[in-house]
């Protein structure tokens, strides 16, 4: 059996989809306390550099390189967190934009340890090290009728797939019991939520660690992913492009940015034929999306209407 | 025995006196009323014991604890409950949902327990869920449990905020005009419900425009006018009360003329 046709291409574009759908989900997890942070890109960026530097400077395993990431992204989000709490809505958003420009001229100027604007290049891959790895106990991929660079984009696609989907079993778990009802009444009603007892100021903190955390997380994959960064990747258009994710999909359920991750990611492959008028189309999508569905594609109403009518509480 | 004392209790936004120089206590298992003109000061008082806003001067002590500007959850999980005037539920989640949320500080489950669906996270779940039905039971609510809170006519709303209210198993329950915009038969059940409320051991305070409501359900009265308490007593002797009357219903000119 010929397996020629598993294109590396589109096996690459749907693992970048796929790290999307993470960072979907880590603005999602900030909003659903009805905080609206734009630093996510920031996150990332911490959770890149940290692996990259740790993994291709110190030769640090990938993945304590990417646990390292994640953490350091963590630990930074309770510290921009706690004072961002006095800051709602708009200011809030303008306050963490800032924060990931900070962070990324940071990246540029701190040139000994970042490399600069030119970046970190030669990271490791981690599909190629799992290829190097099954080598090493003497399988390889001409067996299965697969090239090498066939075996590396499918290992990683299949590996980021698992991964996204526990992350989203995870927040979707946590939506569903006490954390996830607090989250949604600080949301909906800050002072009813207080009079209920839910300490707003912990949980808001830890909505907005669990945020940068995943968004860490999801940086230190791309770096291994694409095993090159540079400041550019992580501008502040790309914190407005996560934040399109939930304002497209819809920014009250989790499948919302889940779905806008994917649709907006694959959209512009899918427009290539015809790609003078991608950016366009896709400008013409996102009007039509905010006139015609402001809550975004996926809404509770419409999942509850999928799930057959089965209410939350019948689990 | 007293279970809330407000010793000289006064709040300032800016320039203005909201409330000046207020103590009063409330006895163990009574239902006390606050009543007084629009603007005397009432709901400002509920906000300043649960800590929604911060007392400018004077001490409030919760059964004999000072709870002066404790952060708001924790003056909940303490045991004082609040309905609003407004009424603020969480529109958007379900009846039981909503009464769920209330079971919060009665409750421990963290991330990690959510996530893994332990043994005791589900056990916990299962009995803020029975509690929930149980509290929905007592306020006439059971057959709504799945409906959007904010789809709920007016006055089951104000049920529900008190179920969720009971869900911290408070000791003290402040209600802020529980019957505004009922009309009688629905103010009657009302009634009903405060007492077996009291019936459960737990105290209230009502604030409250509905003067029959008021004589016929409340132990005693403070009345509040400007920020100030101008009278406390049974109803008996805040009916009969010079001025109170006046604050009410504004003063006699003796020679008659305008």
């Amino acid at each position: 059996m010929s397996l020629s046709w598993i294109n590396p291409y589109y096996l690459l574009v749907s693992s970048f989809l796929l790290i999307n759908v993470l960072l979907g989900v880590s603005i999602y997890i900030t909003l659903s306390t009805g905080q609206l942070s734009l630093g996510n890109a920031g996150f990332m960026s911490i959770g890149a550099y940290t692996t990259a530097i740790l993994t291709t400077r110190h030769g640090i395993p990938m993945p304590a390189g990417i646990a390292a990431g994640t953490l350091l992204a963590a630990i930074t989000g309770i510290l921009v967190g706690i004072p961002a709490l006095r800051l709602k809505g708009v200011y809030l958003a303008i306050a963490t934009l800032g924060f990931g420009e900070v962070v990324r001229v940071l990246f540029v100027n701190w040139e000994k340890l970042t490399g600069g604007a030119v970046g970190i290049a030669a990271i490791p891959q981690m599909g190629r090290r799992i290829l190097s790895i099954f080598r090493d106990t003497g399988f390889s991929p001409e067996d299965w009728g697969l090239r090498s660079n066939q075996f590396i984009s499918l290992t990683v696609f299949f590996l980021l797939l698992a991964v996204t989907v526990l992350v989203i079993l995870f927040f979707l778990r946590l939506g569903s019991g006490r954390v996830g009802r607090a989250y949604s009444a600080i949301r909906m009603d800050e002072p009813a939520a207080e009079a209920s007892g839910i300490n707003t100021t912990y949980y808001k903190v830890l909505a907005f660690t669990q945020g940068a955390a995943l968004s860490g997380f999801a940086g230190a994959l791309f770096a291994h992913v694409t095993s090159y960064i540079s400041p550019a990747d992580f501008t502040y258009h790309r914190a407005v492009e996560i934040l399109v994710f939930a304002i497209f999909g819809g920014s009250e359920h989790l499948l919302g940015p889940v779905f806008g991750a994917m649709f907006l990611t694959a959209v512009p492959e899918l427009l290539r034929p015809v790609s003078g008028y991608r950016n366009i189309l896709y400008g013409i999508v996102l009007i039509l999306v905010i006139i015609f569905r402001p809550q975004g594609w996926i809404d509770p109403p419409l999942i509850r209407r999928l799930r057959g009518g089965r209410t939350p509480e019948s689990r | 025995m007293e279970m809330l004392t407000l010793a000289s209790v006064g709040k300032n936004f800016g320039g203005l006196t909201a409330l000046s120089d207020i103590s009063f206590s409330v006895n163990e298992g009574e239902i006390l009323g606050l009543i007084g003109p629009n603007g005397a000061g009432k709901t400002t008082l509920f906000h300043v014991i649960t800590s929604v806003l911060r007392p400018t001067r004077g001490e409030i002590l919760f059964s004999g604890e000072r709870i002066t500007g404790l952060r708001a959850h924790l003056i909940a999980r303490k045991g004082i409950g609040r309905t609003f005037q407004n009424i603020r539920l969480f529109d958007r989640m379900t009846v039981l949902e909503n009464v769920m949320v209330g079971r919060h500080g009665k409750s421990r489950t963290g991330t990690w327990g959510a996530v893994f669906r332990t043994r005791s996270e589900r056990e916990e779940e299962r009995r803020i869920r029975e509690k929930a039905r149980e509290l929905l039971r007592f306020v006439g609510l059971s057959g709504e449990e799945g409906m959007p809170a904010g789809k709920l006519p007016y006055g089951r709303k104000r049920r529900l905020e008190v179920a969720r209210a009971l869900a911290g198993e408070p000791r003290l329950l402040l209600l802020d005009e529980p019957v505004a915009g009922m009309n009688d038969a629905e103010t009657r059940e009302i009634h009903e419900l405060i007492l077996s409320i009291r019936g459960l051991g737990i105290t209230v305070v009502l604030i409250e425009h509905d003067m029959s409501l008021v004589m016929r359900v409340c132990d005693r009265l403070v009345v509040l006018n400007f920020g100030q308490k101008i009278a406390e007593g049974t109803p008996g002797e805040i009916r009969e009360d010079p001025v109170v009357i006046e604050a009410y219903l504004g003063r006699e000119e003796e020679d008659g003329g305008a």
